[in-house]
């Protein structure tokens, strides 16, 4: 209910239709793509090894969404708002590891031992600028305007967003730019039953697991984490509680740029190319992950992140990359139609 | 259901689940014509859970409900609104940034026809139905005793017994056949209490209304309903006359718990 | 006229605290002035150009207006009903339907060079009419997945659309169907028709006065249409909805109805505001419909004052200046002097994002506030307990 204002009242036949598309017409229509292309390609190559690649490019880059995904719903479920200024949050998490990797002099021959100090520095610094650059925009952007009308916090946070994107386009100009493949991402490092992992597919596994554990840990045992639900469900009770409402929020700020700024690492090192306007598409990618899985619900923003990394792949392979925003967008509007709490349901003040 | 047994709002076996929650339970009610009739209870009972699935906001998870013969379970809120069903809120709800008669306007929605086309051109037909519709509002206000001065002042800026009272004239507006009070008395003292009790019995004798309240001043209630029904926990535990109502047991004990009705079972005893 | 007739049906508290004669007269006296504008200025020259292209964008921001400002739906791709009104007018007045009637073209009541050229050419009213159509169904096909949504799910779902509008348009030189492309891509339709209005020589690029007095005469039907609406029982059930949708509910206003007469007649202005640009800047292509664009528009009417309608019209006016003619041209080298690396063009996203942003926090009920728009804002943004205070607070009769 948490999602919609009123109540439907229709026939009951046409209610029970409803009902069942929204369970699982959601699924079905999640399911069209990669069966189609399957019992397409059982047809003509006789395997599916190239579905399969789809689905594991998918996995790596829905990991990267996954990161900025839980960003969304964090934020989401503890102050209502959507956080439009994240994808560029995102955007400069890769700005921010460029420069930095690149700084400290990190290249395609350095030795391996160097390569994962550097990296695992270059993880820690962008982690911590971009948390601070969203603690930063929850101050100016949101705090101000907790009591206003939706509209305005929306408003000043696309304002935001420009600010950032215009930042990044005097930091790197506009075309997109091609970065030193420091780890060699293309290049496979496993090949299990036909499918093909790549050294940039096993970066994203191996960062996003650990972080996204970590985060669910801290979010279910850590004082914080139970100031954070407290806080989401109901922050006046929390006040009462002595929980530091605006610091909780603050702190989730926190979180959501940590991960937006090593989902910013991966994709830069995953991509080989940033551009200043990758956090446009990416943050309503994200966003419809994050919707997809569940608002409010970590773990329904990390399912929501693999399946959109899984249509994606599948629609930049089959389809062509220029009409995959137009794919997953639509499905982000079937999602809102049929099931706006998501697969696995909303975690929102009103849902409770 | 009948229109012959000639009540006019029929309600039977009605039911609201919210996931585990039952919030109405198996709750039957019937509203005669030109009568004012109470819904009593202790708080959380489901008296607006009721008032809600009434008025179409909510569904009934079982059920059926009836409006002057016609089926409204689970009906649009804005069609049952039409049929003739008036209702107040318990928290004022205006249209904080109108003026009152435009409040009152709005209540007058579904007696009016403009459209688009007819609001962008406005022939002479819809100019002549804003101006009814404006001097209809104003008659309204002045009728529930609003003072013309305030008419054209936003909702907002009203004190709070003048809110309650365009609150009503908005729900009068559509001349309905059946209003719906929640808690209209809240916040007022004894003689503003009073007045709005005349006021009810104005509405039922002048205009034929029925209306249904949901009331904790139990004078009022004693003091205008025909009937009075209570609920707790979503279950109508008593019905009956005002008078019957009061005194019995499980009332008292749902009101004021199981040691008073116990008390008041020796008190009585004794007498 | 306009002015006077909105005066009329409504209370003399809105927008500025006026007197209701100076008010008109203002109204008037603006009005003359903007006809009468074009008289004094060169008629091919840059100001003349700007301010063509501004009156297109009032009419857009009028038409969001009704979406955002009077019904309270947040609309974040308006910039759809810009596109398919411009793409309506590239179909149907235009060569890119060049095998149409087998190469002979089908015309309609155009004269001039147009009446000869093989694909499709329509008078230009008939592509209004087209383009009136073709967005009012788009309009309500957008509205509908968003009506039982709350505020933010409104804005990300239109959002959402207005890109794949976008991308449609940008993929659409792909896309075939009946014989022809969809749409041609980044490349984009041109040459598109001039305006051929009957009785007058078809328009030229070089003339631009006829040109702005078209803009300027959607501009009023555009003024018109909003003042009559915002008093009528239409405008009420959208303000009603916008307030309280439970309440207005409650009262017989019907949900799905009203709103969808929102999103409809709001989308209708950016069509014929499209179609019109479509014309004027003489190309249709797909780079013209960004989201950007739709925040632009947004902002015009933040700026301007949700929901007030001559704010809005301020608001619209003062942000094309900025984007077209203070930032590109007479601050444009600002950076240079300062000693820095880039021309001021290089900031415009950035400037604009930060006036959103200092337009929220300082003044968000805009230049020419709507009285509405300014309680509910200040109310919400001050000490919310004043404000209920205030509500509850029993004045002594």
């Amino acid at each position: 209910m948490a999602a919609t204002s009123l109540p439907a009242a229709q026939p009951r036949a046409l209610r029970a239709v409803r009902k069942f598309a929204s369970q699982y017409g959601l699924i079905a229509v999640l399911l069209i793509m990669p069966v189609a292309f399957g019992i397409h390609d059982l047809r003509s190559e006789g395997d599916l090894s190239r579905l399969g690649n789809n689905l594991v490019d998918g996995l790596s880059n829905g990991s990267i969404w996954a990161l900025v995904a839980i960003g969304y719903t964090l934020v989401y479920g503890i102050v209502e708002l959507i956080n439009f200024a994240h994808g560029e949050v995102f955007m400069l998490g890769s700005f921010v590891s460029a420069g930095f990797f690149g700084t400290i002099g990190l290249t395609a021959a350095t030795g391996v031992p160097g390569l994962v100090a550097g990296l695992v520095l270059t993880l820690l610094v962008s982690m911590i600028a971009l948390g601070v650059l969203n603690v930063m925009i929850e101050r100016v952007a949101y705090r101000p305007l907790r009591n206003a009308p939706k509209l305005a916090p929306l408003i000043t946070a696309v304002g935001f967003s420009f600010i950032l994107q215009n930042v990044g386009l005097l930091w790197r100009g506009g075309s997109q730019q091609g970065i030193e493949d420091l780890i060699d991402s293309q290049k496979e490092l496993v090949n299990f039953v036909g499918l093909s992992i790549t050294h940039g597919d096993m970066l994203a596994i191996a960062v996003t697991i650990p972080l996204v554990l970590a985060m669910t840990a801290f979010i279910s045992r850590s004082r914080l984490g139970k100031a954070m639900r407290a806080t989401a469900q109901d922050p006046d009770a929390a006040r009462l509680m002595g929980i530091n409402v605006d610091t909780t929020i603050s702190a989730t700020f926190l979180l959501g740029g940590m991960l937006a700024g090593a989902a910013g690492l991966i994709y830069a090192l995953y991509q080989t190319t940033i551009w200043y306007f990758q956090g446009f598409t990416a943050g309503l990618i994200a966003f419809t992950a994050a919707v997809m899985g569940g608002i409010g619900n970590i773990r329904g923003a990390v399912l929501g992140g693999l399946i959109i990394g899984g249509i994606q792949q599948i629609s930049d392979n089959r389809i062509g990359s220029e009409w995959t925003p137009a794919i997953v967008f639509a499905y982000l509007v079937l999602i809102m139609v049929f099931k706006p709490s998501g697969l696995l349901g909303e975690q929102t003040r009103e849902a409770g | 259901m009948s229109k012959a047994d000639g009540s006019l709002l029929e309600a039977r076996g009605v039911t609201k689940r919210f996931g585990g929650l039952t919030a109405v339970s198996d709750v039957s009610f019937s509203i005669p014509r030109k009568a004012i009739v109470s819904l009593i209870g202790p708080n959380g009972a489901g008296k607006t859970t009721f008032f809600n699935i009434l008025t179409g906001l909510y569904k009934p998870t079982d059920g059926r409900v009836s409006f002057d013969g016609a089926n409204i379970t689970a009906g649009r809120p804005d069609k049952i609104m039409a049929l003739g069903v008036a209702r107040t809120f318990q928290n004022i709800r205006l249209f904080g940034t109108m003026s009152a008669v435009e409040n009152v306007m709005v209540g007058q929605h579904s007696r009016m026809k403009a459209g688009l086309v007819g609001s962008i051109l406005r022939p002479p037909r819809v100019g002549k139905e804003e101006r009814e519709a404006r001097a209809k509002a104003a008659d309204m206000l002045s009728y529930v005793g609003l003072d013309p001065a305030l008419h054209d002042q936003l909702a907002t800026n009203l004190a709070y017994g003048d809110q309650r009272r365009v609150e009503i004239a908005r729900a009068l507006a559509s001349d309905p056949k059946l209003l719906l009070l929640d808690e209209p008395t809240a916040g007022m003292n004894p003689q503003e209490s009073a007045a709005l009790t005349r006021f009810m019995e104005r509405l039922r004798d002048e205009l034929g209304l029925s209306i249904l309240l949901i009331e904790h001043d139990m004078k009022v209630v004693m003091g205008v309903s025909e009937h009075v029904t209570v609920l707790d926990h979503g279950e109508k535990i008593s019905e009956g006359e005002a008078h019957t109502v009061r005194h019995d047991p499980l009332v008292v004990e749902a009101y004021l718990g199981k040691q008073e009705a116990e008390r008041q079972r020796q008190e009585s005893g004794e007498s | 006229m306009t002015a006077a007739t909105a005066a009329a049906g409504s209370s003399s508290r809105r927008g500025l605290d006026l007197p209701r004669g100076a008010r008109i007269g203002l109204a008037v006296a603006a009005i003359l002035a903007g006809a009468l504008l074009p008289l004094f200025v060169d008629g091919g020259g840059g100001f003349i150009d700007d301010a063509t292209v501004a009156l297109a964008y009032v009419v857009m921001a009028l038409g969001l207006n009704i979406i955002v400002g009077f019904a309270g739906l947040l609309d974040l791709g308006y910039v759809a009903f810009f596109a398919i009104g411009a793409y309506t007018m590239g179909y149907f007045g235009s060569l890119f339907h060049i095998t149409a009637n087998h190469g002979k073209g089908i015309h309609i009541l155009v004269s001039g060079p147009a009446a000869n050229l093989p694909g499709i050419h329509l008078n230009f009213l008939i592509i209004i009419v087209l383009a009136i159509v073709a967005t009012t169904i788009a309009g309500m096909v957008i509205g509908l997945p968003t009506l039982r949504l709350r505020g933010d799910y409104i804005a990300i779902v239109t959002l959402a659309f207005g890109e794949i509008v976008q991308r449609i348009a940008i993929n659409g030189d792909e896309i075939k169907a009946f014989g022809t492309q969809l749409t041609a891509g980044r490349q984009g339709i041109t040459p598109v028709d001039k305006i051929d209005l009957p009785f007058l020589a078809p328009f030229t690029s070089l003339e631009l006065r006829p040109w702005y007095w078209v803009a300027f005469a959607l501009v009023l039907i555009a003024l018109f249409v909003n003042f009559r609406l915002r008093d009528s029982r239409l405008g009420r059930a959208w303000i009603a909805l916008r307030e309280d949708e439970v309440a207005a509910v409650s009262m017989g206003v019907p949900l799905v109805k009203t709103k969808l007469l929102a999103y409809g007649t709001g989308a209708a202005f950016g069509g014929v505001s499209g179609a019109f640009l479509g014309s004027y800047l003489n190309t249709v292509n797909a780079d013209q419909f960004q989201f950007s664009f739709s925040i632009f528009v947004l902002a015009m009417i933040i700026l301007g004052g949700l929901g007030s309608i001559w704010g809005v019209v301020v608001g619209a006016v003062v942000l094309s200046f900025i984007n077209n003619r203070l930032i590109p041209d007479v601050l444009n080298d600002v950076p240079a002097k300062i000693g820095l690396n880039f021309d001021l063009t290089e900031l415009s996203f950035g400037i604009f994002g930060f006036l959103l942003v200092i337009m929220m926090v300082l003044r968000p009920e805009g230049l020419i506030p709507e009285r509405r728009r300014q309680i509910e804002l200040q109310s919400g943004i001050e000490d919310l307990a004043v404000a209920e205070e205030s509500v509850y607070e029993a004045k002594v009769p």
